[in-house]
């Protein structure tokens, strides 16, 4: 250990105790970064001291990045520099939840399966079906802004998250929005931090909205020889008065994925699928199972299928793991988080399956109905890529996101480390608002001191 | 004004797109509140380019830039508090495009509220957030303010329903942030900017996503003989976990006085009433609406009745909606207020302003959007009547103080502006506020935009403490 790690080592012991600030090597590679290790681990207990850590790092020009479960570190650029992994997962309690007033306060370290257990005792739930649910936490769900198919019935974290603590990369401890469900006092400096991969402030308290289990639920397949008529389906559903809680469009490739087990038996997974689950009275599934039912029908769809009750929780967590299940599947994937309009996704997937197949790799995708896309390309086996043919596929994705009848926002999520470093950033060509992006993240962070380089405006400066 | 600056915004937009003459000035002194405040001048641009040059304008002669929509405000947003240039935005008024299939309208930042939803009416689409002044308040004004409505209960505030924005920043850079997709990868600037007073940018076009009509709509009014009956109601449709789409409560002052003037069919001999409206599928309306009147009738609501037809519906909202203008003819003035408690607290907290009204001798009315614990009580007095002027600014503070007090917040909806801005310590730490100063710096570094807004002012000489706060009065509508 050389002497300036040690030096941090004993400043950090001082701040969190002696027995929460690590510099083994296996606790170090559990936080790496696109490769990258820190040199410490600090396990801090608060607020007060995650400030302390903060307010070291920029006296001694150190960087941190904040971590939880470690699912997510490999979202973003590749960090430019790193020393100091800040986990926050003894800042795990529930802090406040008032289920009669179906809010709750919790910290960043509380993983989202415990969380969603302790809401189900009330009958409550966060709409956060995200993937890597066993070891997710609150902080890297909200940093990350995960995805989740609930977002079609309750949104995304910004629409039921009511407020934030945090502390910022100057070492402040500050606060923004309440713990009330509506409030305009004051900005919401909060939603800044929301997909902000930890590059403005560490989260320290997390302020939600609940939601009530509704009383019955059921969830239905439409399988579909070709993406038109799958499309077709879906629009038929949003635009009419059903009021689903998921929509998603699956192509064949991410079927694969979502059909393996429970359900393979009765649902093809060489074809395009629509998935949708409705809730609420048992009235209210019913007439979804019928009218849906029908509309399959007019679709052309080749199977309608209502699941049963072990489908339905299987199917559902795979929805929710796609990503995490392709990278077990398929380590070398490389995934892309796609924001387009409802009417582009049919023509980007076309697309990004010509691109898939020029390349000769496979694609898997699935879309939520309201236009957020997660694509996977993968080499068979045996047919490896390049990091720099992987690269060049990437900036084609990009181009197409690019392409006026498309006109989508892409982030490259998930990607082996070197493909990152070819392709010098992860959020693609450069945007007109990311230069009031750099402006927001200089007042937080002025010295850079939090995930340097992940950020989206700030391209890779990793050497 | 310096002549040289009328001559110039003259040149820029012609003479009917400038007023300067003391007597046409004087109608955009105030806005919903009667916070006062003088322009110099006032523009009235046509794109974001005219806008870009105003506000390039402004820095030159260095003076201050107030946006401005319909100026219905509650807070003080929209007045020139420092003098200088109100930009008015009723010539940006048109819908640029209507996405049916997408859910998106393109406005500009001038299209009155209502507007919009008519103009998507036969598509089966609307705007959600819906205030009470939605047929003349506009779609940058409540962006400004993060506005809501009743039926931000179910359907979320302004920030939930705008998904790109169009800025002109306050060195003249016209920037785009988000755009027509539900989100997009990188920071939520549009989080930031939805509800920042006007004090960031001037927004000069709106992305916002468009709602399907649902396919039935109940609403039904449950009459009480007390106070306590009809908040225990609320607490327990929210225990029970029923979201209906809206939930407003209207104590027995305040519906005798909308009675008086809307005659829209609330019995005058009660102590309080809720509208409350279900929206869906006609199963989920069904059993959502029977679920309500078991829990309104197990409370002891006398009556449940629902309405029987459009007409019925659009009577009670329109009941609800003149509310405030019906307690405007009680009393010269009234002193609205906008708190926020967590919506267990009701009953508590509406005893503590019953109190507040006896030991202050004031007629308070209640009447709010009780489903989500946004509280707007109306303080009626006589502004020339001194000495009850300032027991109305005390007996404000002390409402004001117990819903912090209980969790709450100090504005649901009518934002800070220039009327709680003093106040923000009661909720906000000196850090909290710093960094809020500091944000706002990185925006608009010479505050030359929306100065006086927002953030205490007392914060320039580093010290924050709260002041006694200066009544916004309104004069009834």
């Amino acid at each position: 250990m050389s002497r300036s790690v040690q030096a941090s080592v004993t400043r950090l012991e001082e701040i969190a105790g002696g027995g929460h600030v690590s510099s083994y090597p296996a606790e170090l590679a559990m936080r790496q970064v696109d490769g990258l290790l820190p040199s410490v681990v600090v396990q801090p207990a608060d607020a007060a001291q995650i400030a302390d850590v903060v307010r070291f790092a920029n006296a001694e020009q150190l960087s941190v990045i904040p971590c939880g479960g470690c699912t997510k570190l490999g979202i973003g650029s590749p960090p430019a520099r790193y020393d100091i992994a800040l986990d926050l997962s003894r800042l795990n309690r529930v802090l406040a939840y008032d289920p009669r007033d179906l809010t709750l306060g919790v910290e960043p370290g509380a993983r989202i399966a415990d969380l969603l257990g302790v809401l189900a005792e009330q009958r409550q739930f966060l709409p956060l079906a995200v993937p890597f649910a066993d070891r997710a936490t609150i902080g890297g769900i909200v940093a990350a802004n995960s995805t989740s198919p609930l977002r079609h019935a309750y949104g995304g974290v910004r629409d039921f998250c009511l407020g934030m603590e945090f502390v910022t990369g100057d070492g402040m401890q500050a606060k923004s929005g309440g713990r009330v469900v509506k409030n305009v006092t004051g900005y919401d400096l909060h939603k800044l931090l929301i997909g902000s991969l930890g590059t403005l402030a560490v989260i320290t308290r997390v302020n939600f909205r609940t939601f009530p289990v509704l009383p019955a639920q059921g969830t239905f397949v439409a399988s579909f020889s070709d993406a038109e008529s799958a499309f077709g389906f879906s629009r038929a559903i949003a635009h009419s008065v059903l009021t689903p809680q998921i929509l998603e469009i699956a192509d064949p490739g991410a079927a694969h994925f979502l059909f393996s087990h429970e359900a393979q038996a009765r649902i093809s997974s060489q074809q395009w699928s629509v998935i949708i689950m409705a809730a609420g009275q048992p009235s209210v599934v019913d007439r979804h199972a019928r009218e849906l039912g029908h509309m399959a029908g007019i679709a052309n769809a080749d199977e309608f299928l209502p699941l049963s009750e072990m489908e339905h929780s299987s199917v559902l967590k795979r929805i929710s793991e796609f990503p995490r299940l392709v990278l077990e599947g398929a380590p070398a994937a490389t995934t892309f988080r796609i924001d387009a309009l409802p009417t582009a996704v049919p023509f980007l997937l076309k697309q990004l399956g010509e691109l898939a197949e020029r390349n000769g790799m496979r694609l898997a995708a699935i879309a939520h109905a309201t236009g957020t896309a997660y694509t996977a390309f993968f080499a068979e086996e045996g047919n490896e890529k390049s990091s720099a043919a992987i690269a060049n596929a990437a900036r084609q994705v990009f181009q197409i996101c690019g392409l006026p009848e498309i006109n989508a926002q892409a982030m490259l999520e998930w990607c082996q480390a070197e493909v990152k470093r070819v392709l010098g950033s992860a959020w693609g060509p450069g945007r007109q608002d990311f230069a009031l992006m750099q402006r927001v993240k200089s007042v937080f962070d002025p010295q850079s001191v939090l995930s340097p380089g992940r950020f989206a405006g700030e391209s890779s400066s990793h050497d | 004004m310096q002549p040289q600056i009328i001559h110039e915004l003259v040149a820029l937009l012609g003479p009917k797109g400038v007023l300067s003459h003391r007597e046409d000035l004087m109608l955009y002194e105030y806005d919903g509140s009667v916070e006062l405040g003088s322009p110099e001048c006032v523009v009235f641009p046509r794109t974001a380019r005219e806008v870009a040059e105003i506000v390039r304008l402004a820095n030159r002669f260095e003076i201050p830039l107030v946006g401005r929509g319909a100026g219905t405000g509650l807070s003080g947003g929209s007045i020139a508090r420092s003098g200088g240039i109100v930009v008015a935005f009723s010539r940006m008024n048109r819908i640029l495009e209507i996405d049916a299939e997408n859910l998106r309208a393109v406005v500009q930042p001038g299209v009155v509220n209502l507007d919009l939803s008519r103009a998507v009416e036969h598509l089966r689409l609307y705007f959600a957030p819906d205030p009470s002044s939605q047929r003349s308040c506009t779609i940058g004004g409540n962006v400004s303010e993060n506005s809501g409505g009743p039926h931000t209960l179910a359907y979320g505030v302004t920030s939930n329903h705008v998904t790109g924005l169009e800025l002109v920043l306050p060195d003249g850079e016209i920037v785009r942030i988000g755009g027509k997709t539900i989100e997009a990868p990188g920071y939520d600037l549009g989080g930031l900017l939805v509800g920042s007073e006007g004090t960031l940018a001037l927004v000069t076009e709106i992305t916002v996503r468009l709602t399907r009509k649902p396919e039935a709509v109940k609403t039904l009014l449950a009459v009480y003989d007390t106070l306590d009956d009809t908040t225990e109601t609320v607490v327990d449709i929210t225990v029970r976990a029923i979201t209906p789409a809206a939930c407003e409560m209207l104590d027995g002052f305040t519906l005798r006085a909308v009675e008086d003037y809307v005659h829209a069919g609330f019995p005058k001999d009660c102590a309080a009433v809720l509208l409350i409206e279900v929206e869906g599928l006609t199963e989920a309306v069904e059993a959502q609406a029977a679920e309500i009147t078991e829990v309104c009738r197990l409370h002891g609501a006398r009556e449940v009745r629902v309405a029987r037809d459009d007409r019925e519906r659009d009577l009670l909202w329109k009941g609800r909606k003149n509310a405030f203008g019906a307690l405007g003819r009680l009393s010269p003035m009234y002193y609205v207020q906008d708190g926020v408690i967590p919506r267990t607290r009701l009953p508590e907290t509406l005893r503590c302003i019953e109190e507040v009204s006896r030991k202050y001798d004031l007629r308070i009315g209640n009447i709010f959007h009780a489903g989500d614990g946004n509280l707007h009580p109306l303080i009626l007095f006589d502004e020339r009547d001194r000495a009850e002027f300032a027991r109305v600014v005390a007996a404000g503070n002390e409402i004001m103080r117990q819903c912090v007090a209980v969790g709450g917040a100090l504005t649901g909806e009518h934002g800070v502006g220039m009327e709680k801005n003093e106040l923000m310590p009661l909720m906000f730490t000196p850090e909290d506020l710093d960094l809020m100063h500091r944000v706002r710096a990185a925006f608009n570094p010479a505050g030359r935009l929306n100065p006086g807004k927002v953030l205490p002012l007392g914060k320039a000489c580093g010290e924050i403490r709260v002041q006694p706060i200066t009544a916004s009065v309104t004069t009834p509508a």
